[in-house]
Formats: C-alpha cells, structure tokens, sequence
C-alpha cells in the first residue's frame, strides 16, 4: 500500500513541477500547460485522499498517531 | 506595451524603509530576548514599518504594471523571481521533512541499537525505538512507560482529516476559478476565490483547534523528536497557508478592480501554484505525519 502511496505522490509532485515549468515559460503554450497539470494535480490528490481514507475504513493501513504497546 | 529593453526601475525609498524596518525588528528581537521592558513593543514597531512598506512597494509595482510600463522582459523577470522564490520554499519543507524522515527511518532505531550498533541501547539503558517518540532519551517515561501504552496522540479521523479535505477542496475551487479566469467569467471567477478564501481561513481556524487538542493533551513543542517535527512541519505550514490566504485576498481585491484579463493574469497564476503548493505539502504532512 505504501508504495502505491508513494508512487502517487511522485506523479503529483512531477504534475506540480510541470505546471510551474509553465508558469516560467509564460504566454499561451505556457499557460495552457500550466492549467492542464494543476488540474492532473488536484484530480490525483483528491484520489490519493479517498483511497487513503477508503484504506483506512477499510482496516487495510492503521494511522501511526496512536502509540502502540512497546512489549 | 512600451519597448522590450531592459527595464530600469526609477528611484524609490522603498528598500530603504524595508531596511529600517527590518532594523527596528530585529534590535526589538534581540532585546526582548533580553527581557528588556520595550523589546517587545518595538518588534511591534518594526512589523508595522515592514507591513507599511510591503503595501507601499506592491502597490508600486501593480500601479506599473497597470499603468502598461513593464514589457514582455519585465514580465519574464517577474516569472524567474516567482519560481526562485518557489525554489528556496521547496528547499524549506525539504529540509523539515528531511529533518522528520531522518528521526523516523535512522536516529531513533539507531538509538534503540539498529543497523551497526553504534549507538547502542547502553547509551540510555533501556531505550526502545518507537514511533511517535514524545520523550527526548534520557528523559523520564522514555523506556516505554506513560507516553508508549496505547496513547491516542492525534485522532487522526478528526481535525486532521477534515482539514485535508478543507484543503484539497479549497484546490478544486481555485482551479474553477483559474478555468473562469481563462474563460473571462468574471462572476463565477469571483465566486470560486470566496470559495477558496473561505475554505483556507476555515483550515486555519481547525488547525488553531488541533494545537489546542494537542497542547491540552499533553503533546507540546519539547514532547521529543515527535512533538517538534509534528509542530515544526505543521506550523511552518500553517504560516504558509495564512501567507496564502491573504495573497487570495488581494489577488480577489485585484479581480474586483479588473486588473486581469484571460491572457494576461501572472499574478493569479504565482498565487494559484503557491496555493497548489501548500496543498500538496499538507498532503505530504497528512500521509507522512499522520498515516504511514
């Protein structure tokens, strides 16, 4: 599960990276391309948190807030 | 447009009074620390000078850029400081995070005898590695006694789970607005950046109720390599969001004087990546402090 997590996270931050690579760039092209992956970025976060918080309902990954007995 | 040479700004006072700001804050600061009696008042002093001149230099700059001064070169420059700025952020949350993934994944097992032994559990007899760890080792309740038997620090299907959702929510709305921007509608334009201003003050608002949680149960600045990376990580962000959430509102003050049209709108769209930004590290907080 974690690494699904993880690989997720990945292309939300290559998303965000894209995007501020159009904002640099500027004009038409740039603007377009900086939209289009805001929109990949929020659409693929919104899905990360529903699948987190699916998992956790679903008893398949347990938050690590809780201390757990060291014994 | 005027010609696309290099832009020389004219002369202006402005960095000086930045300076002089900055000065009086600073001697306020270190005063304070002294528990000098006007130490803090001057601070005060200071923060207003520095407040005063952000208004007075940005206004500057926005009445150049309305009144059609800056060029295309200008328009570039503006583009390469928004993303540098972007950069020395991003190097910010890398080293907090960088900070929390190094007591997580190394120190604390090393402390508890992993990998190489080096540090080994004679360092503090008893020691074991845990995670959270809200006791500095050494320090009373640290071999596994009153903070390590089933404590709930941090319920994290509460506050901090409805603050993801605020603040991913709050990244849907301000994509509905950056699309009515791009399409010149003006009212819902207006109506998505209420939106999105609303849901980021109401993260805030949580976020202040979270740390009265976590105070209240005992879990505080000094609460180990836990309780410092959890409020180090969170509070910086939080800064972030409040820094957001009043770039927002004058970008929507702007709107409102019609500053932006379809194709010309840099000031939104620096905004609306920090805003995305802050959004994804609060992800990253979510999952790494929270859940994995």
């Amino acid at each position: 599960m974690g690494y699904i997590v993880i690989a997720i996270i990945v292309v939300i931050l290559f998303s965000l990276g894209s995007a501020l690579i159009g904002m640099v760039k500027g004009g038409k092209e740039g603007s377009e391309k900086m939209f289009k992956s805001l929109r990949i970025r929020i659409g693929l976060s919104v899905f990360l948190f529903a699948l987190l918080m699916f998992s956790g309902f679903m008893g398949w990954i347990e938050p690590n807030t809780t201390m757990l007995p060291t014994q | 447009m005027s010609n696309q040479d290099y832009y020389v700004p004219h002369g202006t006072y402005w960095p000086i009074i930045g300076s002089i700001g900055v000065s009086t804050l600073f001697v306020g600061f270190a005063n304070q620390m002294h528990g000098v009696e006007w130490g803090g008042s001057v601070m005060g002093l200071g923060l207003a000078i520095i407040i005063f001149m952000m208004f007075g230099w940005l206004g500057t700059v926005v009445n150049e850029s309305v009144n059609g001064l800056y060029n295309k070169q200008v328009d570039k420059s503006f583009r390469w400081g928004m993303s540098w700025f972007i950069f020395s952020e991003v190097m910010f949350f890398a080293a907090f995070f960088g900070a929390l993934f190094y007591a997580r994944i190394l120190s604390v097992p090393w402390l508890g005898g992993a990998d190489n032994n080096l540090f080994t559990p004679e360092l503090w007899d008893g020691f074991k590695a845990v995670w959270p760890l809200i006791n500095t080792p050494g320090a009373v309740g640290q071999g596994g006694t009153e903070w390590s038997q089933g404590y709930a620090l941090v319920n994290t299907w509460g506050l901090p789970a409805l603050n993801t959702g605020l603040l991913l929510t709050s990244g849907v709305t301000l994509t509905y607005a950056h699309h009515a921007l791009r399409k010149g509608h003006r009212n819902a334009l207006v109506f998505w950046m209420l939106a999105t201003i609303a849901l980021g003050a109401a993260f805030l608002g949580f976020q202040i109720a979270e740390y009265g949680h976590a105070y209240h149960d005992g879990l505080k600045l000094t609460s180990g390599i836990y309780g410092s990376t959890f409020y180090l990580l969170t509070g910086f962000h939080g800064f972030h969001v409040t820094i957001g959430v009043i770039m927002l509102t004058v970008i929507l003050y702007r709107i409102q004087k019609g500053h932006f049209d379809s194709d010309n709108h840099f000031a939104f769209e620096g905004v609306a990546w920090y805003w995305h930004f802050v959004d994804v590290v609060w992800l990253g907080l979510f999952i790494f402090v929270y859940w994995i």
